[in-house]
């Protein structure tokens, strides 16, 4: 029976739960686990400012989408708009998926801020970032908020050679927006064979200058920084401390040392590598949380023994 | 190619760090044979005594600027 949109919206409310924007705070601050926060607005809206820890899902794709973000259905569910409208549809949709404990917040988005309370403004993509990193938008541990923490990132890499032309190419693929290289070596043709950042024409260029050139053209999003440079015992806490993330991919026992003591010091995680013939190997020396490089190897092995 | 998979291994480490996702290999040491096609992951752990990051360890930023690795990367042992 055809019904006016007064009638409709009245008869849903009455089969839908609501809070105030009070009890969302306290679920958020209060909960043994992080609620789920869904933002069903549209994209304008969102941008403009969310409910902090909130997902977005625009009402359209809503029942599309939910079941990717929250898989277990008796989990509280938390729905807001701007004003508690959109927001009610939001939560019986959910109800006839199944979902126990959809609630709506009475007021939406406007009782969040008139109530005074943090609200967080996401990062504005242009349309060609949107595209470029499409693909990790989609995946849950990436997302928006991921891809917003790697393009802050900064990651230090020791070398522009066999292990740092792999790393440094997928980094700056991936978006991390700053990378420091340390190569104090000119491109060689012998290099060529494994050192994948590099390149024929660019041969005899600082390997510094031609990694650049390379990650510059795969991702104008990525500010690289080269220091041509050896890394030395006077250079290596200035260096180290303006990066988050250290990769090692310098295979001489002088640096590994350097960069450990320097690492422990600034609390900052190494990435390291090696290889020997056809074998790899990888760890991540985390000080404090994990052993570092000396834990391991207190001093280095008699030169004799030592592979080079 | 050995390089290519050791190197994307890292990178990957390094997007997990970043992201705070997963278990990124801290105590773990991950091998890989190239021509067996076999991966390990080795436990490794921390050194109570360690001269950089044990307890007793005084390892401060002067001692890295004087030190001249090159020559040798020996720390004083700690509590000497």
């Amino acid at each position: 029976m055809p019904r006016k949109y007064d009638q409709l919206f009245e008869t849903v409310r009455q089969n839908v739960d609501e809070v105030d924007v009070q009890a969302l705070k306290s679920a958020i601050d209060n909960g043994d686990s992080k609620p789920f926060v869904i933002d069903v607005r549209e994209r304008d809206e969102w941008e403009q400012g969310h409910v902090p820890g909130a997902r977005f899902i625009p009402r359209g794709f809503l029942e599309m989408r939910i079941e990717e973000q929250v898989p277990e259905k008796d989990q509280p569910v938390y729905l807001y708009c701007a004003g508690g409208v959109r927001s009610i549809f939001a939560a019986q949709a959910l109800q006839q998926l199944g979902y126990e404990n959809a609630i709506s917040i009475s007021g939406g988005f406007g009782a969040w801020k008139d109530a005074g309370y943090p609200f967080d403004i996401p990062r504005q993509w242009t349309p060609d970032q949107r595209q470029r990193y499409s693909r990790h938008f989609l995946i849950p541990e990436v997302g928006e908020h991921g891809q917003g923490k790697l393009l802050d990132a900064k990651v230090l890499m020791i070398g522009a050679g066999g292990l740092g032309s792999p790393a440094a190419l997928y980094l700056a693929a991936a978006g991390v927006g700053k990378l420091g290289i340390v190569d104090s070596d000119e491109v060689d043709l012998s290099n060529l064979q494994r050192q994948i950042v590099h390149s024929t024409s660019r041969v005899g260029e600082p390997k510094t200058e031609s990694a650049r050139t390379f990650v510059n053209d795969l991702n104008p999003d990525v500010e690289v920084v080269g220091i041509h440079e050896r890394l030395n015992a006077s250079n290596v806490l200035d260096l180290v401390a303006d990066y988050d993330v250290v990769v090692n991919g310098a295979d001489n026992f002088a640096t590994r040392y350097l960069l450990n003591d320097a690492c422990v010091i600034l609390g900052k995680p190494i990435v390291d590598g090696s290889i020997f013939r056809f074998e790899g190997q990888v760890t991540v020396y985390k000080p404090h949380e994990g052993p570092c490089y000396r834990c391991m190897f207190p001093e280095p092995p008699p030169a004799d023994l030592a592979p080079t | 190619m050995l390089p290519g998979v050791i190197g994307v291994l890292q990178a990957t480490e390094v997007i997990k760090l970043i992201l705070g996702q997963g278990d990124p290999l801290v105590g773990r040491l991950l091998t890989f044979d190239a021509l067996e096609s076999t991966f390990r992951t080795l436990k490794v752990g921390r050194d109570p005594e360690c001269p950089a990051c044990g307890a007793e360890a005084k390892l401060d930023a002067s001692q890295v600027r004087d030190m001249d690795y090159q020559v040798s990367c020996e720390l004083p042992i700690a509590g000497d």
